[in-house]
């Protein structure tokens, strides 16, 4: 049965650079209709953990396998943007927004290979034919839709480049939600952004989980964020799964607590507790 | 036998002049990044330079030629390295915020600007010089055909080793080479150490020139001619020897200088002389294809 | 903050005059050698050098006054300026009006033949704008929209201009059977150069590319079996109006161009002939990007250009993308290649050189990357500046170079730096609104 099955699997994903392990041995599964979140200290390798699912980094060893509705598809093997052509959608920790095209041009350009198919390749649209315009239409109502969700419904015409910062944040998520993702990845989604800003990012989360039902992958520092959304957390440091259960197992583990405040404070903190 | 032996004594004087000119290439790449396009034109403006040095201390009646040949280096370097330093200032500097194409068509627009320059300045008919220093080692003679390594390759390789090694001292043992180290790892970082970036990049550009300025210098000398076109096609290979040896690192500019060098002095020997150029460009397709990293590169992680 | 206290001071003229003194003195060191000493041929293959002090005053003269300029109105031009320089506000304000600027623009374009004043020479400097207006725009879909810094197109234009000469003089072929032709091998040109190159960075695809273009023209020199060498291809026939030849006497059995039009042989017929094609041409080209930029694969340079790592994200592969963009721009430069060709009538390597790929950079550069208008504008300053101005013609790649430097620190963007959107929200929305 498909439902016991998870969306994506990861088995001893390994990334070296030179002679530095930036993740090693890491397994874990995420779930669809289910949050995830990959938290630990920085420098613990979550970024990288992202950039080898999402194919920007070749991953020296292990596996990772994509449950899509067309069977396994092991990302390890896969380029980069095949894999998002998969449904492998992304945010970044610095955002990556096309800052000289508006809004809505940067959630249209999200569809393209919807467009291009509908298009045959843009030759449907250069001799203007209906097929491209109702593509064109129909890829307008998708954004317009995200754009609502987001709060940017009346800001569609604006450079990207133009937006205050959080507006920004949230764009991202819209573009990466307009590839109609069965996986979305966000890096640290809530950095930056003030506690109502984080508030309405975590309904929003929540609404795709439970409207979309798919599968969110999410690296996060802000901890009202983690333990207020998450189904799953998976805590790494210096590379290796530390913990891996619900929010409030993981809040409570000992190696946790000691992988972010360090081995004196723990000590020093069970001598001030007597 | 004699043949090869001599396309080799050729090959690795031609590359001497490939290698000094790739070092300013990687030497600039490694600390902003960034390809200088006006390199080319620098090293042009050093062989200018001699021969107009060549000239006037012709004219002032300096024929005591060691000494003309260490004056004639030292000015040209003197003045070249001022050329060098503008570039940077003008093309770079500027726009060190800006979008990534941005100091690169400034560049290139500098390096028609210098072209022109010099044409203008100068005349754009080709600069002929008299040989300053003639005769060689007769080294072997096989079925009359003798091999030669003349008092100038002599020189030119002396000069290009000495160099190297200064170079490596400066480098490596220097606070200036740690600070360009530095730079080039994490330019943040460094400037929060203390280290000068600006000062430091601008002399990374001078040094870089100075170089170039040497190669100039030797082509005027070995070559005998000289046009205000010249920096584009060296420029070209001297950037497919850095390519080749592997961008950032200077033991492999030189490397990639003597191979192409070499590749060039062997294709228009045994092959052809009009498609030479064509063959040194190949190599550099092929590298980009095949060994981005170049020989002695490393390889360079994408930041996500 | 900084800029309004900056006002309150008066210009500091001590200040100023160090920084103009200082780069004066830089100014002298890099003119003493290549201004100050000229060198020239004494006879006999010997050279001689004369000073030329008189320049060297000027030139250092110059730099420090324009140094003093800048470093006195430094205040008043941070305080007025930033983004809302005078540029920028008058580029706001004619942009409603930029489309009748433009209808203006191609009215007089099409009447111009037909003016009183117009005549060989108007005819011959208007056709020769058109050629670089077309290769600017050609050039402006690979460097403008897509962001790949090409370096090399005119080998691109080589080839169009050579398969045309050969196609025309072996098969025997019509320019318009030709032609098409033309631009799909300069296509294949595009492609098989590309795809090596394009996952290359910015300033290694610059510097590849560079050396394409030298390479061609290197074999163009060299093929002689092909291409007769430096000498050339000639007697490449000339277009005649959809069968009709431009001659003064009629082919036997049928009609020549005056013939069928009851009037008198003219030689400016032909001429004119080709000044509409080289614009309808162009207008195609224009038109063609105006469309593309309107469709996903156009949309996709441009987003390409903006950020290449966010685009691999949203499952667009970026080189087949940049490969699409690189061949249609070769394939314009194609057709331009083509009508060169059957204008001259004769082609040689000389007309292929870097020179010209470094203009019609200049051009697309100058005008404002993606800008259509712009790549106009800068083209009618390149080519018919020099014209009106003969002194300025020796000047004029000095002045390119330095301009392409200038506007990089003013406006990186070019002259014309606004871009419109390709999809209008609020647009979208008066449609559906509308019963």
């Amino acid at each position: 049965m498909t439902e016991a099955m998870p969306l994506l699997a990861v088995e001893r994903l390994t990334m070296r650079f030179g002679g530095l392990v930036a993740v090693g041995e890491l397994s874990f599964t995420a779930d669809s209709a289910a949050i995830t979140a990959i938290i630990g200290p920085n420098g613990a390798g979550k970024t990288t953990v992202f950039n080898c699912l999402t194919g920007f980094y070749k991953p020296t060893a292990g596996r990772m396998t994509l449950n899509t509705a067309a069977g396994p598809r092991y990302l390890e093997r896969i380029d980069g943007f095949r894999i998002a052509r998969l449904g492998v959608a992304r945010t970044f920790q610095n955002i990556r927004l096309f800052p000289r095209m508006s809004v809505l041009e940067n959630l249209i350009v999200a569809q393209h290979n919807g467009l291009m198919r509908a298009s045959l390749f843009s030759v449907a649209g250069l001799f203007g034919l209906p097929r491209y315009r109702r593509a064109e239409r129909a890829a307008v109502a998708l954004a317009e839709h995200w754009l609502e969700r987001v709060g940017l419904a009346e800001q569609g015409d604006i450079d990207a480049g133009a937006l205050p910062y959080g507006a920004q944040r949230r764009l991202e998520v819209a573009r990466a939600m307009c590839t109609r993702p069965i996986v979305l990845c966000l890096d640290e989604p809530a950095a930056g952004l003030n506690p109502r800003e984080s508030a309405e990012l975590s309904e929003l989360l929540l609404g795709i989980r439970d409207g979309e039902r798919i599968g969110v992958l999410l690296i996060e520092h802000d901890m009202s964020v983690v333990m207020g959304i998450s189904d799953h957390v998976v805590v790494l440091d210096y590379g290796r799964k530390i913990a891996d259960g619900t929010a409030t197992a993981v809040r409570n583990d000992p190696n946790v607590v000691r992988a972010y405040l360090g081995e004196d404070e723990i000590s020093s903190l069970a001598e001030v507790a007597g | 036998m004699a043949y090869f032996v001599q396309q080799l004594i050729n090959g690795l004087t031609l590359g001497s002049v490939y290698g000094l000119i790739a070092i300013g290439y990687t030497m600039v790449y490694g600390i902003i990044g960034m390809i200088n396009f006006a390199h080319g034109e620098i090293y042009m403006i050093g062989a200018f330079v001699s021969v107009i040095s060549l000239i006037v201390l012709g004219a002032a009646g300096l024929t005591f030629v060691p000494l003309a040949l260490v004056v004639v280096l030292i000015v040209t370097m003197m003045f070249t390295a001022a050329y060098g330093w503008t570039v940077e200032r003008i093309a770079y500097r500027p726009l060190r915020g800006s979008f990534r194409l941005a100091p690169l068509i400034s560049a290139i627009g500098l390096s028609i600007f210098l072209q022109n320059y010099v044409q203008l300045a100068q005349g754009a008919r080709v600069k002929p010089i008299p040989p300053v220093v003639r005769g060689g080692f007769l080294l072997f003679e096989e079925n009359g055909f003798t091999v030669q390594a003349s008092y100038i390759q002599i020189f030119i390789w002396l000069l290009t080793l000495v160099l190297m090694v200064g170079f490596a001292v400066l480098i490596g043992r220097t606070a200036l080479g740690r600070a360009q180290r530095a730079c080039e790892q994490d330019r943040t970082m460094a400037a929060l150490v203390g280290v000068n970036v600006d000062r430091t990049i601008s002399l990374t550009f001078v040094m870089g020139a100075a170089l170039a300025a040497v190669a100039g210098f030797i082509v005027t000398l070995y070559y005998g001619v000289i046009d205000f076109y010249i920096g584009f096609l060296a420029g070209l290979k001297a950037f497919t020897a850095a390519v080749l040896g592997g961008i950032g690192s200077l033991p492999g500019a030189m490397l990639g200088g003597l191979l192409i060098g070499l590749i060039e002095a062997f294709y228009s020997a045994y092959f052809s002389l009009e498609y030479k150029d064509v063959a040194a460009f190949s190599v550099l397709i092929l590298v980009l294809i095949f060994r981005p990293t170049g020989l002695l590169g490393q390889p360079e992680v994408e930041k996500v | 903050m900084a800029a309004r206290l900056d006002r309150a001071r008066a210009p500091d003229l001590p200040g100023a005059a160090k920084e103009a003194f200082l780069a004066a003195i830089v100014a002298f060191v890099l003119a003493l050698p290549i201004i100050g000493l000229g060198t020239y041929d004494r006879g006999g293959g010997r050279l001689a050098v004369e000073p030329r002090w008189d320049w060297v005053a000027i030139g250092v003269a110059a730099v420090f006054g324009g140094r003093l300029l800048m470093a006195l109105t430094r205040p008043a031009r941070r305080a007025a300026g930033g983004r809302r320089s005078w540029v920028d506000r008058a580029g706001r304000a004619l942009r409603p009006i930029q489309p009748y600027i433009a209808l203006a623009g191609l009215l007089f374009a099409f009447v111009l033949p037909f003016m009183p004043f117009s005549n060989r020479y108007v005819m011959d400097i208007g056709t020769q704008l058109l050629i670089y207006v077309m290769l600017g725009w050609g050039l402006n879909i690979v460097v403008g929209l897509a962001g790949l810094l090409d370096l090399g197109y005119v080998a691109f234009y080589a080839v169009g201009a050579y398969s045309y000469a050969l196609a025309a003089q072996y098969l025997e072929l019509s320019f318009w059977v030709a032609l098409p032709i033309a631009g799909a091998l300069a296509a294949v040109f595009g492609v098989l150069l590309g795809f090596p190159v394009l996952r290359l960075r910015g300033d290694y695809l610059a510097i590849v590319t560079l050396g394409f273009g030298e390479m061609i023209r290197i074999v163009l020199v060299n093929w002689y079996p092909v291409t007769n060498g430096p000498d050339g291809l000639s007697g490449i026939p000339r277009p005649s109006f959809f069968g009709l030849p431009f001659a003064a006497s009629a082919p036997e059995g049928g009609n020549s161009f005056h013939t069928f039009f009851g009037l008198p042989y003219v030689p400016e017929h032909r001429v004119i002939f080709l000044y509409f094609l080289i614009l309808v041409l162009a207008l195609i080209t224009n038109l063609f990007t105006l469309r593309i930029r309107r469709l996903p694969v156009g949309r996709a340079w441009e987003a390409l250009r903006e950020d290449e790592i966010a685009c691999r994200s949203l499952g667009i592969n970026p080189t087949t993308t940049k490969l699409s963009a690189f061949a249609i721009g070769a394939a314009f430069a194609g057709f331009a290649g083509s009508f060169f060709a059957t204008r001259q009538g004769f082609i040689s390597p000389e007309s292929f050189t870097f020179i010209e790929s470094a203009t019609i950079l200049a051009i697309v550069v100058l005008g404002g990357m993606g800008s259509q208008m712009g790549v106009v504008i800068a083209a009618v300053v390149l080519v018919v500046l020099p014209e009106l101005i003969r002194e300025f013609a020796e000047f004029r790649m000095l002045v390119f170079g330095g301009a392409m430097v200038l506007i990089m620190i003013w406006r990186p963007h070019g002259l014309i730096a606004f871009r419109e959107p390709t999809v209008h929200l609020a647009a979208w929305r008066r449609a559906r609104a509308k019963p």
